[in-house]
């Protein structure tokens, strides 16, 4: 059904393996070409296979890092030529409200000095599926989202080399990635100023200690620490200092969300739109899988929570479909941006079905809602996650 | 066409409830006129109105060849909206480009309304697998039509909306292969066959492009 399917994944996949795709309607298997590529790779859940949008199965969660190559992916046109992100093809400019513009290549960005930091990086849509009434988009269901060690230079140390001018409040990004036919809006975003000179904003060339792959935005990609993936511009060849925030349909039409909750179905927002930022409290089970079967006595419930720029203080786990909640344990050291893993050992006593479900606070003291705000963009879903599993006697 | 008919014409009592309670201020305020009528069609009839097959042809056929330029058509078959919602979306489409004419995208938007609906199974066939399910069109196949005379600078255009998304720019290839200088151009046989009916991940032109376009189209990838 693919268009393009085997010159696509040959162009683009790059040794990242795309193994089953889930439900009718998909082709069944979408095989990379090639052992080297088959090896080490997992498969993705394949949402659109052009532009390639890819979910991570849960499962993956229940190691600290998502591997690049298993590492949810997200298009809005698909990865430039890749000719023309080759390092030494490559420039960076920044340009706008500045003192003085610059073009940069990889070697003149790694002369400052590098930063490595481990953050979430979760796409705004994660979790669309689960909105009623149902919205238009990517379906994504739970996997739009992982965990990866970001290397990079502060972005604040580039804007300061250019010299910020006075009248500069929003700094924008631009991608080399391209619509298929050119009355298609580009996707330009822009972030305040404030956190573009946030030291813990990078440009990022390095994910996982490798090379930022192409499909996660080789050579440079933004990483916006505890907002929304949005903002993480892939395959960045162009910053601009602005006094305003970018005009056009991905800065002022998609991703924004109403600045008050709106009526559950009322259609279309009543408030004023603003731009989806930081990520809400969420936590997800890694395992047990939906609709497992599980035996009597002590099973180990796992998997991860985090919050935008607050660390996750509790989780607590139900496993009788919500009637009774039990504190689980966090584990590890908690770090800024990054998700803390959890395990709960729950003792199935009672045979036959039943749900897990788990929710996350957060230290500014934000709970995890059973289901999140309605929004005409199907964004910032968190409500609680649940799944069906069966107690076997 | 069993197998066309019962999923096409099911329809919740319930989705429709919803599309009318949420669509009211929307319809009004919001509805292109030129597509309206699908929707206010959709919302009165309870039974979301039969779409006979050789409609459900017609827009498979449309989606397959005019919104796979820009994205693969699981992107829509995903999908589960009222109709106001289907309606907005299929106008973004085409003021960014889906290249339909007014009564191609009241055929689209006909069908997408009545088969991704809110209550809409979660699972359904792709839109190749229910072009593949579908009977060719009755009547004598599209053949020759005598001898059409192909103008390059009329093909320019065709090319640049129905191809060149997947052919590149200059034809020069892209997800599809190179077709300047393509052998194939000589060979008038393969060209009209590949191009009429379609090859694997290609799509069927015959039931969206004339013969004196499809022509247009040849003459000017000739001059390439
Ligand atoms: C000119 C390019 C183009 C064409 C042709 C096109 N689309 Fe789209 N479509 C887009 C873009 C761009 C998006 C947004 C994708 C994103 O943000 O990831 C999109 C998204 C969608 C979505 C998801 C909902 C949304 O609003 O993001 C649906 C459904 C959709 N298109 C349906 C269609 C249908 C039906 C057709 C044919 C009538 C079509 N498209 C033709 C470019 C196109
Ligand atoms: C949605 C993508 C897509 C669009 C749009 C498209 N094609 Fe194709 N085309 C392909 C693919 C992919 C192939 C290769 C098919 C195969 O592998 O068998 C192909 C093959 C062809 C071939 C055969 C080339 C050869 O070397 O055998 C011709 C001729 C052709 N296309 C013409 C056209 C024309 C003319 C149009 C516009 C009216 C068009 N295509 C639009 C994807 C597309």
């Amino acid at each position: 059904m693919t268009v393009s399917r085997r010159e696509w994944l040959r162009t683009a996949l790059q040794g990242i393996g795309v193994g089953m795709v889930v439900g009718p309607g998909f082709p069944s298997i979408v095989t990379a070409q090639g052992n080297e590529a088959r090896q080490g790779t997992g498969p993705l859940t394949v949402r659109v296979s052009r532009p390639f949008d890819a979910e991570t199965p849960v499962r993956e969660f229940a190691s600290w890092l998502t591997p690049n190559e298993r590492f949810f992916v997200r298009s809005h046109f698909g990865p430039p030529p890749a000719d023309s992100v080759k390092p030494d093809a490559w420039r960076l400019t920044v340009k706008g409200l500045v003192k003085e513009e610059l073009t940069l290549n990889l070697k003149d960005l790694q002369q400052l000095e590098a930063v490595t930091l481990t953050a979430v990086l979760q796409c705004s849509g994660n979790g669309r599926a689960h909105h009623r009434p149902k919205v238009p988009g990517v379906q994504w269901e739970r996997g739009a989202v992982g965990n990866a060690q970001w290397t990079g230079v502060r972005l604040r140390d580039v804007l300061q080399r250019a010299g910020v001018k006075p009248q500069g409040a929003h700094v924008q990004f631009q991608g080399a990635d391209r619509p298929a036919l050119a009355t298609v809006p580009l996707f330009t975003r822009s972030i305040p100023l404030a956190k573009a000179l946030h030291s813990d904003t990078l440009l990022a060339y390095e994910m996982n200690g490798r090379p930022l792959p192409l499909l996660h935005g080789a050579p440079l990609r933004v990483i916006t620490p505890g907002w929304m993936a949005e903002s993480c511009t892939k395959w960045l060849t162009e910053i601009t200092v602005r006094a305003d925030e970018t005009p056009g349909y991905y800065m002022q039409q998609a991703y924004r969300i109403p600045e008050t909750a709106v009526r559950l179905s009322s259609g279309l927002p009543g408030s004023a739109m603003v731009p989806v930022e930081q990520m809400p409290v969420k936590s997800l089970i890694a395992a047990p899988a939906e609709g497992d079967t599980v035996r009597i006595g002590p099973v180990t419930v796992q998997g991860v929570a985090w919050a935008g720029e607050a660390p996750v203080v509790k989780v607590e786990v139900s496993c009788d479909d919500g009637k009774t909640w039990e504190q689980a344990r966090l584990l590890g050291e908690g770090q800024p941006y990054a998700w803390r893993q959890w395990q709960f050992v729950w003792s199935a006593r009672t045979p036959g079905p039943t749900a897990i479900l788990c929710r996350a606070i957060d230290a500014q003291g934000e709970q995890q809602p059973a289901t999140s705000p309605w929004n005409p963009g199907g964004f910032l879903w968190n409500g609680w996650d649940r799944l069906s599993v069966t107690v076997a006697a | 066409m069993e197998r066309m008919g019962s999923p096409v014409c099911h329809s919740g009592g319930m989705t429709l409830k919803t599309a009318k309670k949420t669509s009211g201020f929307v319809l009004a305020a919001l509805l292109c006129p030129l597509l309206g009528w699908v929707v206010i069609t959709a919302a009165q009839d309870d039974d979301r109105g039969t779409i006979q097959p050789a409609q459900a042809r017609q827009a498979l056929t449309l989606i397959h060849a005019r919104c796979a330029v820009c994205h693969t058509t699981d992107l829509i078959v995903q999908q589960r909206l009222p109709a106001d919602r289907w309606t907005v979306t299929v106008e973004k489409m085409m003021h960014w480009g889906a290249d339909l004419s007014k009564d191609e995208a009241a055929v689209v938007l006909q069908f997408v309304t009545a088969r991704y609906h809110s209550g809409a199974p979660d699972h359904l066939p792709s839109i190749e697998e229910e072009l593949a399910m579908i009977a060719p069109a009755a009547g004598p196949r599209p053949g020759f039509e005598g001898p059409v005379t192909g103008v390059a600078s009329r093909g320019a255009g065709l090319y640049a909306h129905n191809c060149q998304a997947c052919h590149g720019e200059g034809a020069a290839g892209g997800a599809g292969p190179k077709l300047a200088r393509n052998t194939i151009l000589k060979n008038e046989g393969a060209f009209w066959e590949t191009v009429l009916h379609g090859r694997g991940p290609m799509p069927a032109w015959s039931a969206v492009l004339s013969h004196q376009e499809i022509a247009d189209i040849h003459a000017w990838l000739a001059t390439r």
